[in-house]
């Protein structure tokens, strides 16, 4: 008896494994060797035409952080990537929140649908399509000079929206946000929607005001959703790539938007210096790291929140 | 009381106007897109903006309201590679979405389901990829395909994509909770396990599976950055890449761009309008590895 059940589970197991081996085989191929690759590549010369390749230890590295690379220096990307995901990722954070509190205010499921629909529907089209519509969007003789004019009290003034180093920047975190506003909405309105009612009922048994409720009740409650949003927010704008390359390819000046993926891009596939792009790989893969790793151990907090 | 009740009609007033104007804010440029795809430039760049397309602006008389797409098809050189490239993002991204599933689920139910040495390890060491984002590997990744003559090809635009930590993850989850009885069951009666996969595993997975799919259908369709690495004919090109080059290209003619990106929307809003329980639903979780 005791031996034909142990036969049984070694054939199960064996489909067990069976099953997950095609998919291990991918990982292997397409993300463990490809991560080791770059890290050995980053040691090498490697260029993409001569396809010669000598070791030269820490030479991509030491060139990176402190040559200019032909006008575009590592160091530039560093601070346009991370001005990118600050300027994008907070405004976006309080604005998601703020949205969906006030959804969650709405008392039929019909209206709060309707809202969550039309708030994601950006998210739907590709990045390219969202750069090119607000290209045109921020056109000198575009809307958005006629609406800021409006606002602004002023007549016929030009913003440079896609010209001033400034503008563009800040243009660029505005189509981020337009696109993402609503699967960040989303996300919090899950978290909102975990927190069960029956605090709420107790709060408005004793008399806490809606004010009150939101800042003593809501918001701690929400803080590891908070936490894990923001992080993944955050994870999202370092990798950000479509937006700035469809700006740059219109015509707007790269260097106030070199971010680390596009400065990848050009200078291990437009000028061929494998090596060196496989330094800022690496680069990137280890603030991204940092990043994936204090998402964790908040998710992993979270986790331990009771009600 | 009276009072109470003013206060509440307050906060709802607040409440609706704030909706409402989140609502103009997205919605508006989509709306754009739509109607200045009927326009002439002329008309997208007039001063103040007027939201209906008019005749008025034509600067040429055989021009129609369609033009803008015809031009959008056709190109420059009167050649319908739109077409060929549309073809080819729907080829990839239904590929992908369609192996993901499959090789996402195999997996998650192999290590939902079976107890065997090691499962805890491959579990931990795919969801450690998650970790390694798409931007720090494409150059070797670049390197690995173009070693393996895929340059330029379906097959190494796809292979690549063919499989996503994250859908095994959810797969994982959602199989763990899935009771072993019905599996033990369809055993006794003689299945085989292939068999079990196919016939019970897979249909009572379908919400996961319809959110894992389209979740891996948009980021393909929306996927810029690997296309531009290895597809390199203008015969293998996504939409993505058709909509730069275009804009590239036509970068005064703001209606045929227009109704490039409208056209290129299409798909996409169908989807989500027909679809938008999963698109909601996928959003809920991580997407890590977008790419």
């Amino acid at each position: 008896m005791g031996r034909k059940s142990y036969s049984i589970e070694r054939k199960q197991a064996k489909w067990g494994l069976i099953f997950t081996i095609p998919c291990l085989v991918f990982f292997a191929v397409f993300s463990f060797y490809p991560i080791i690759n770059a890290l050995l590549t980053s040691f090498t010369n490697r260029r993409a035409i001569a396809r010669t390749s000598e070791f030269v230890g820490f030479e991509n590295y030491v060139y990176i952080f402190t040559k200019d690379n032909g006008g575009f220096p590592l160091s530039n990307s560093i601070r346009a990537t991370l001005i990118f995901t600050i300027g994008t990722f907070i405004p976006m954070i309080i604005a998601s929140l703020i949205i969906a509190t006030f959804l969650m205010q709405l008392r039929k499921d019909k209206y709060r649908g309707f809202f969550q629909l039309m708030y994601y529907t950006p998210a739907v089209l590709s990045s390219v399509v969202a750069a090119a519509i607000w290209m045109i969007i921020f056109d000198p003789r575009g809307l958005m000079n006629q609406i800021s004019n409006f606002v602004m009290r002023t007549s016929g003034v030009d913003y440079n929206w896609l010209v001033d180093s400034t503008m563009l920047q800040i243009s660029t975190m505005m189509i981020y946000f337009w696109k993402y506003i609503g699967y960040f909405v989303i996300l919090f309105i899950t978290g909102l929607a975990s927190i069960p009612s029956t605090i709420y009922e107790a709060a408005t048994v004793d008399g806490s005001s809606r004010w009150h409720t939101f800042w003593k009740i809501t918001l701690p409650l929400l803080k590891p959703t908070t936490a894990m949003v923001s992080i993944m927010a955050m994870l999202q704008c370092l990798k950000t790539f479509s937006t700035q390359y469809m700006l740059y390819q219109g015509g707007s000046s790269r260097f106030p938007i070199d971010v680390i993926t596009m400065n990848i891009y050009f200078t291990g596939i437009r000028n061929g210096r494998l090596g060196r792009a496989s330094a800022m790989s690496i680069v990137l893969f280890l603030i991204m790291l940092i990043f994936t790793y204090i998402q964790l151990r908040l998710t992993r907090s979270s986790e331990d929140v009771e009600y | 009381m009276n009072k109470f009740v003013g206060k509440v009609t307050i906060v709802e007033v607040l409440v609706w106007v704030l909706l409402i104007a989140v609502l103009l804010f997205t919605v508006t440029p989509i709306v754009f897109m739509m109607v200045a795809s009927f326009m002439d430039a002329k008309q997208i760049l007039a001063m103040p903006f007027s939201w209906i397309p008019s005749r008025e602006y034509f600067t040429s008389a055989d021009r129609t309201f369609f033009t803008n797409f015809h031009k959008a098809i056709m190109g420059n050189n009167d050649n319908p590679m739109f077409f060929r490239n549309l073809l080819n993002s729907l080829i990839v991204a239904i590929t992908d979405s369609a192996t993901t599933v499959i090789l996402a689920s195999l997996c998650g139910y192999g290590l939902a389901k079976f107890r065997f040495r090691g499962r805890h390890f491959i579990f931990l060491a795919i969801m450690s990829t998650m970790m390694i984002p798409f931007e720090a590997i494409m150059i070797p990744l670049y390197m690995v395909v173009s070693g393996m003559d895929m340059i330029n090809t379906y097959r190494g635009m796809i292979i690549p994509f063919m499989v996503s930590a994250f859908g095994v993850f959810q797969m994982r989850q959602y199989l763990l909770t899935f009771p072993s009885e019905y599996l033990d069951a369809a055993r006794v009666d003689g299945v085989t396990e292939p068999g079990i996969y196919a016939k019970i595993v897979l249909p009572n997975s379908k919400p996961v599976i319809a959110t894992l799919g389209i979740l891996s259908f948009r980021n393909q369709w929306d996927n810029l950055l690997w296309p531009l690495l290895v597809a390199q004919s203008e015969a293998m090109k996504t939409v993505p890449q058709y909509i730069t080059k275009f804009s590239e290209e036509k970068m005064t003619d703001e209606g045929a761009m227009m109704a490039c990106a409208f056209l290129a929307s299409i798909p996409m809003i169908i989807l989500f309008f027909s679809l938008s329980r999963y698109f909601l639903g996928g959003a809920a979780v991580y997407e890590s590895r977008k790419g």
